[in-house]
């Protein structure tokens, strides 16, 4: 390109009155009105980009991408009791999802019993209480575990979530080296933006490492971890910042498993990631690019990883929550859409596409069912899916992506200045940052400078909502005590009991906690029961208030 | 000029006397009244001073983020336990440009909610310049009337509070934590100096050695070594909660001794002399200001001054003779009447 | 130390005081975080006490901090019983006379049957901040003019 046809359109473009508008991305980074080989001329290509499923990844982390298989068209779902969860799985599965995905309550993501004081108007709620491997066992009743992948979303007690799924398994006589799926089990982002934890970081990790091992050995199709960045950008950040922090918990995980002994080769094939596809289009697809080409560089250089599969970041991809609005509701559909679009294009191994009642309560059947749907028009209609990487080379989103990387580099380091992650979370860096973006924003859609269609722009008076919203119903609490007692009732109390000290005696010294978790598990010890016994060990944990 | 007549404001007896009937929200009220209204304040000392109890106030000072609401915390618990009633007065800073303030310290005292031998109050620092709420004070008498008998004080750590501190405070706990090198550098000159206790808290943290190292230095080139013996160096984990049985005890020990030595006396001395002086001293400057226009008049007198290189002594010994012969004028006048 | 300008009524003035707690199981506190800072921002006193509060800590805390206002942010669906809660629980403190306000992911059928128990507006996602910020200086203003 010559640069005089350059400038010749730089005096044009001059002389047109601009629209009154911030032209930056929802992350507000500053952005150019053209993007062309200029920008990219000290870019190397060949060691940058490269091809589909070679280092550094950049172009996506296989060879064949969609052409070989579609990404999984994974919705997350859970509600109320076990049964009516069970009935949502069934449903979705018939409907055509190839994986499934749970949602907990409250409680049990806080590791606590239906019957637990806080519990109180929380049950069932938000996703499916599970108290026991009774609720386990009517959870998956019917449901192929060894033909279906499990995604369970759930952190803090997911060592003993899990230990419960297993022993369900054990008990339908499914072999565990046969079950697929994923753990959440990200504690590192739960200090940092969903605040779902119960003991210090310490204990966790450990939890997390033992989990590693443990899954290494006897079950060893399961990914242990989905670190995670969704919720950094749900609690507000930056695009960037959700991309430097997601991978600086995965590179502090890597290290403490490296620590603990573990051969890296191991356990990283495992790991795998869970990111945000937000509103601004490019910068999403951008960011999902050089989440890939930076983590294999560091496992790869920095970490000696030699399995290419350890190179590999692989995602799921949830569209934004925090983009969908209460107001004229039908319009998410429109924005999940986009969304979804974004995390195909950069790349995602399986997707959760938001239902537009997100914003009001858990997800109509309709609803769902629509979000679903979008899935499947992506993959079969729209051609997003015939070729690889398809903005591949385009001027813009190859600089984004390189800004990306760019801006990560430079959190790295700040992070690494401050000690660490841990040590970072415990000075509420950030923390600050987020809330210092979650606020910048608020305010830029107050002044206007951003806009959100139909709550601060083109807003309807008077507007009401027309969609069947699903409410639970308050005895699904109720009865869901109910059943916990019975189970208490029936189960062989010397058992739970003497389970439960070898559990505490474990965690005390140094041993790998999952087979004890399992044993608890296998005699309907409760999820509360098992968290008082390691609260006991490990403490608790209480943050300060940043500002 | 004379001052202008103005509603002279009250405490009703209503809220006076569910005070002193053991109601929180009166208390609470009442203290609100001594954040917002001076004018409300020798009222309010007027009935409370008699009520006192005797109540020991205990300052824990020390930068930002070491662990103070914590610690705060794990000792009030403590107190508790020991028959203590427990009042905890925690400051944070008032924003300069907006007025607000964030008050986050309560997070860290869940364990304490609930019980009634506890009162827990946020201040805002207000024009306390970053160091403590000119209300405390005040605040601390509310809590020791309403039969709180230990009072510890939390500051900031940043601006003057930790100098405040030391004057609303019978006895001064100083918070450190290791791992950050030059952190004796960063405190206030003098806080060192008047803490009675010094606590590292996070001491499983790295570094925990070399701060103590340096604490130990600290005192071996203090000026007051041989007038003064060295304060405690403690260590604990109050996260954890690990050392802080040791902290407490010492803490009983140091108001066992401040008490038993007349110290404890001769500190409410200092504290109501210090009142005095300084209510004293605002009310003669407001006195001042209100007959003379003084900020003004000064502010324009400073412009001239600065614009043409003078000094400012000429207009102060000048003022100086008019407050003197406006007394003698007074004096004069009165001696007439009579 | 003297303050020669003691008409700082910005910084030294009586200033509407806010408790921002998050009741329940709910770890979501980026609108409680964000809506503390706008009310910070907008000269106010925020007692901000986080997540995993009872009603009764949060009524309790209110009471010590003599507070003028309560807000509840709740995106958990327990919004009915918590809020039902805390206002029983502030009529019998004396604190019937506060605003009891808050946010969340609240229907509209339920923000009907919040205001008929005698709870304030509640606000929802995508709510202007400024909107916020003025609705409690508005309380606040009718009340003590």
């Amino acid at each position: 390109m010559k640069t005089t046809d350059k400038k010749n359109w730089e005096d044009n473009y001059q002389k047109f009155e601009l629209r009154d508008a911030d032209f930056t991305s929802i992350s507000g980074r500053p952005l150019r009105p053209l993007y062309t080989g200029d920008d990219l001329s000290d870019f190397d290509a060949d060691a940058r980009l490269g091809f589909p499923g070679e280092f550094p990844y950049t172009r996506g982390v296989h060879p064949s991408m969609y052409r070989g298989r579609l990404w999984t068209m994974r919705q997350f779902a859970g509600m109320g009791t076990p049964e009516q969860t069970n009935l949502r799985y069934k449903f979705l599965l018939e409907k055509g999802q190839t994986g499934l995905s749970v949602a907990f309550d409250n409680p049990t993501l806080y590791g606590r019993d239906s019957d637990y004081a806080l519990s109180v108007g929380e049950v069932g709620k938000t996703g499916v209480a599970v108290d026991t491997l009774a609720d386990m066992e009517r959870l998956f009743d019917g449901i192929p575990l060894d033909e279906v992948s499990t995604s369970m979303t759930i952190n803090a007690p997911a060592s003993w979530i899990f230990a419960m799924f297993l022993a369900n398994a054990e008990r339908r006589n499914i072999p565990l080296h046969k079950l697929r799926g994923t753990l959440q089990n990200d504690i590192l982002k739960e200090y940092i933006a969903q605040k779902e934890w119960i003991f210090p970081p310490q204990p966790h990790i450990r939890l997390i490492t033992d989990l590693m091992a443990f899954c290494a050995d006897r079950v060893p199709q399961w990914n242990t971890i989905s670190i995670s960045g969704y919720h950094i950008r749900e609690a507000g950040s930056t695009a960037a910042q959700e991309l430097a922090f997601t991978l600086a918990d995965g590179f502090t995980y890597v290290e403490h498993a490296l620590r603990a002994g573990l051969d890296i080769d191991d356990f990283a094939p495992r790991l795998s990631f869970f990111f945000n596809a937000h509103l601004d289009f490019f910068e999403e697809i951008a960011k999902l690019r050089a989440a890939r080409r930076i983590w294999a560089r560091h496992m790869k250089d920095k970490y000696k990883a030699k399995n290419p599969r350890s190179w590999l970041c692989r995602f799921h991809v949830q569209t934004a929550g925090c983009s969908l609005t209460a107001q004229q509701p039908e319009i998410n559909i429109v924005r999940t859409a986009l969304e979804g679009l974004a995390g195909v294009l950069g790349g995602c191994q399986s997707l959760h596409t938001n239902s537009m009642d997100e914003a009001l309560a858990l997800p109509s059947e309709k609803a769902v069912e629509i979000a679903l749907r979008t899935q499947q028009i992506i993959a079969y209609e729209s051609g997003a899916a015939n070729v690889i990487d398809p903005l591949g080379g385009s001027f813009y989103v190859e600089t984004l992506t390189n800004e990306m990387e760019e801006e990560a580099e430079r959190y790295f380091q700040k992070i690494e200045a401050l000690g660490g992650v841990v040590p970072a979370i415990e000075q509420g860096f950030f923390q600050r940052e987020i809330t210092r973006a979650a606020y910048e924003y608020q305010m830029a859609l107050s002044r206007k400078r951003k806009i959100l269609v139909g709550v601060n722009e083109f807003a309807n008076e008077n507007q009401k909502l027309d969609i069947p919203i699903l409410e639970i119903d308050e005895e699904v609490e109720r009865d869901q005590i109910r059943r916990l007692n019975r189970v208490k009732q029936d189960r062989d109390q010397d058992a739970v009991r003497s389970r439960l000290q070898a559990l505490e005696r474990a965690a005390a010294a140094t041993e790998n906690l999952i087979p004890y978790l399992l044993d608890c598990a296998r005699v309907y010890a409760t999820l509360g029961e098992i968290s008082e016994a390691l609260i006991k060990i490990f403490g608790e944990y209480r943050e300060q208030a940043f500002y | 000029m004379r001052p202008n007549r103005h509603v002279v404001r009250s405490i009703s007896p209503q809220l006076w006397e569910e005070f002193f009937r053991g109601s929180r929200l009166a208390c609470a009220r009442l203290i609100t009244k001594v954040e917002n209204d001076l004018e409300l304040i020798p009222e309010i000392r007027d009935r409370l001073i008699p009520q006192r109890k005797g109540a020991v106030r205990v300052g824990i000072t020390g930068p930002p983020g070491v662990g103070k609401s914590t610690v705060a915390a794990g000792l009030a618990r403590r107190a508790v336990k020991d028959g203590h009633s427990v009042g905890i007065i925690a400051v944070d800073p008032t924003s300069p440009f907006t007025g607000g303030a964030f008050l986050g310290d309560r997070v860290r005292m869940q364990s304490l909610m609930g019980d009634d031998r506890v009162f827990i109050r946020s201040l805002a620092s207000r024009d306390g310049h970053g160091g403590l709420s000119p209300a405390t004070p005040h605040v601390a008498e509310v809590l020791d009337a309403f039969g709180m008998d230990r009072i510890f004080i939390e500051t900031v750590g940043v601006g003057q509070a930790e100098l405040d501190v030391v004057t609303c405070a019978d006895l001064i706990l100083l918070v450190l934590q290791p791992g950050t090198g030059d952190v004796i550098q960063t405190l206030k000159a003098g806080i060192t100096e008047a803490a009675d206790l010094f606590l590292v808290n996070k001491a499983d943290l790295p570094g925990t050695e070399s701060l103590l190292e340096a604490l130990g230095f600290l005192f071996e080139i203090s000026a007051h070594r041989h007038v003064h013996t060295r304060p405690p160096i403690l260590t604990a984990s109050a996260v954890k909660d690990e050392g802080l049985d040791g902290v407490y005890s010492e803490t009983e020990r140091l108001i066992e001794r401040l008490i038993q030595s007349g110290q404890y006396q001769d500190k409410k001395r200092q504290q109501m002399e210090r009142e005095i002086r300084e209510s004293l001293q605002q009310m003669l400057w407001d006195r001042f200001a209100a007959m003379t226009n003084a900020p003004e008049e000064i502010r324009i007198l400073c412009e001239r001054l600065i614009k043409n290189g003078q000094s400012p002594y000429p207009f102060i010994q000048a003022m100086d003779s008019n407050v003197r012969m406006e007394l003698v004028n007074q004096r004069a006048g009165n001696e007439n009447d009579g | 130390m003297i303050d020669p300008n003691r008409k700082g009524e910005e910084v030294a003035g009586p200033k509407i005081k806010v408790i921002i707690a998050k009741p329940g199981l709910d770890g979501h506190d980026r609108g409680a975080k964000v809506v503390a800072r706008a009310l910070v921002e907008a000269g106010m006193e925020v007692v901000y006490l986080g997540l995993q509060q009872t009603p009764e800590s949060i009524v309790n805390a209110a009471v010590e901090e003599d507070a003028d206002v309560i807000g509840l942010s709740i995106l958990s669906g327990a919004h009915m019983t918590h809020f039902r809660r805390v206002r029983e629980l502030m009529e019998t403190s004396g604190l019937g006379d506060r605003l009891l306000t808050g946010g969340g992911i609240i229907p509209t059928r339920d923000q009907e049957k919040l205001k008929a128990i005698g709870i304030g507006k509640v606000f929802g996602p995508g709510d202007d901040l400024r909107e916020i910020v003025e609705y409690i200086q508005q309380w606040h203003r009718s009340r003590s003019g």
